[in-house]
């Protein structure tokens, strides 16, 4: 039996809900609507609970962690959710490299190969692209600079968190695409999609 | 009223103490580009608009002095040292800083903070003291000092230059006494105090940027009100003990310091 990369539940008056996701699988999660998803991507975030959560991260409980394990264990997760969006005073590619430069790591010429090679499987412009701000953006776009922001932290498990909303019928073809890139680049990693029934 | 005046003193020492603590972060290459971005927006952009306030503040002490108090050459020169270097440059440069850079920044960072921005940050596992409010402070306190230099150095040499024009004295006798009159002790004293009043406009706008009242578009002009009104407060106060400190006075004289 694989190890978990996450479990989590949660008992409200409306609903329950239970998740185990397999590390290394892919798993979609239809959740009952945008409180529950919120709350479950929220926990996975924060590597921390509210009252009536469980989570287990890695197959460890995050109920007794200290800061500094909270910490490292939320390092190991990538959240594509508009809970983690861009910073609209930041061009695209300040955005993508801020998390390098902040921490010291990777280095940024890393960071810039890394940018050039997702923008070209997006067949996205790289020079443009990057000297965009946020609002000059479309939500594809967007979703393609968090994305390689992302990658740059190399997370085991990777969330997309409602991925298809606000795109087209065009764009969400290349939806597929973010976990292709994924996988590229972490073989071993989890992938969890997250939606509502509603979006679904 | 009396538990949010409590919170807001005591998150603004708290303040004080993290951009203390953080100061060597300065260096990391983020955190450098956003403090410079704020010396030039701070210092170099607003330079050019002070040009004619701050000559005109040089001529009008001059020439007040001069023609309605029928002061001499030697005691305007002397009244235009002690207002431009001790009181009036500082307290210029500072109210031009809280007006474009405060209400700037407050609303910059209580927009951040509305839009999720600092949770994205935060997620990011990058500290917003370090990223937000140190490059703020230490950019808008260099700034105000460079500024507060410049509007000194243009009240003077307005004063000078501009003077003879509509008074009966010359150049050369203005600037004669002018540098007579002039110690390094006046230059210390504005920076100091320069340095001490962008700081505290840097740290109580960064502050009401980061704690808005409610979550909603709605909070962003009530946070650049109060970060504006109570930065002009603060800056008062401060020159307010500094006059205490250094001429033994407070209040217009009603307040002595024993010395």
């Amino acid at each position: 039996m694989s190890e978990l990369a996450l479990r989590y539940s949660r008992s409200t008056p409306r609903h329950d809900v239970q998740v185990s996701v397999p590390q290394g699988a892919v798993t979609r999660l239809h959740l009952p609507d945008d409180d529950a998803k919120a709350h479950l991507v929220t926990a996975m975030l924060k590597a921390r609970t509210e009252p009536g959560e469980a989570l287990e991260l890695f197959g460890e409980s995050t109920a007794a962690l200290d800061t500094r394990q909270r910490e490292r264990i939320r390092s190991r997760i990538g959240a594509l959710s508009p809970i983690v969006g861009l910073m609209t005073n930041l061009n695209a590619w300040e955005n993508i490299a801020l998390p390098a430069a902040y921490h010291g790591a990777p280095a940024l010429a890393a960071v810039a190969q890394l940018a050039h090679e997702v923008l070209a499987a997006f067949g996205a412009e790289p020079r443009d692209f990057f000297a965009r701000v946020p609002d000059e953006l479309g939500t594809l776009e967007r979703k393609i600079a968090s994305f390689i922001r992302l990658l740059v932290a190399a997370p085991e498990l990777m969330v997309f968190d409602a991925l298809e909303d606000g795109l087209s019928h065009a764009e969400c073809r290349y939806a597929a695409r973010f976990e292709a890139e994924y996988r590229a680049r972490q073989p071993q990693g989890t992938v969890l999609y997250v939606d509502t029934k509603e979006d679904s | 009223m009396l538990p949010q005046a409590l919170r807001e003193v005591e998150g603004g020492v708290k303040l004080s103490l993290n951009v203390a603590v953080r100061l060597p972060k300065l260096v990391r290459a983020p955190i450098f580009e956003s403090f410079l971005r704020q010396v030039y927006f701070t210092g170099v952009t607003a330079a050019t608009g002070v040009i004619l306030r701050a000559c005109a503040l040089g001529v009008i002490i001059i020439a007040v002095m001069m023609n309605m108090l029928d002061a001499d050459v030697d005691l305007a020169v002397k009244i235009l040292l002690l207002l431009v270097f001790r009181e009036l440059g500082p307290l210029a440069a500072a109210v031009v800083v809280i007006l474009r850079t405060g209400t700037a920044v407050s609303a910059e960072i209580a927009i951040m903070r509305v839009s999720g921005q600092t949770r994205a940050l935060r997620y990011l596992g990058i500290d917003l003291y370090d990223y937000l409010v140190l490059p703020r402070v230490a950019g808008i306190m260099l700034a105000t000092a460079a500024l507060t230099f410049y509007v000194q150095f243009l009240a003077v040499l307005g004063g000078l230059v501009l003077s003879p024009f509509i008074i009966e004295a010359s150049f050369e006798q203005l600037a004669g006494r002018f540098f007579d009159l002039f110690t390094p002790v006046d230059c210390y004293y504005s920076v100091v105090k320069s340095l001490l009043f962008g700081f505290v406009v840097a740290a109580c706008c960064c502050w009401h940027g980061l704690n808005p009242p409610d979550l909603t578009q709605n909070a962003v002009p009530k946070v650049v009100t109060k970060a504006v009104m109570q930065s002009m407060m603060l800056v008062l106060a401060v020159n307010a003990v500094f006059a205490y400190l250094v001429f033994g006075i407070l209040f217009f004289g009603l307040i002595k310091a024993n010395v």
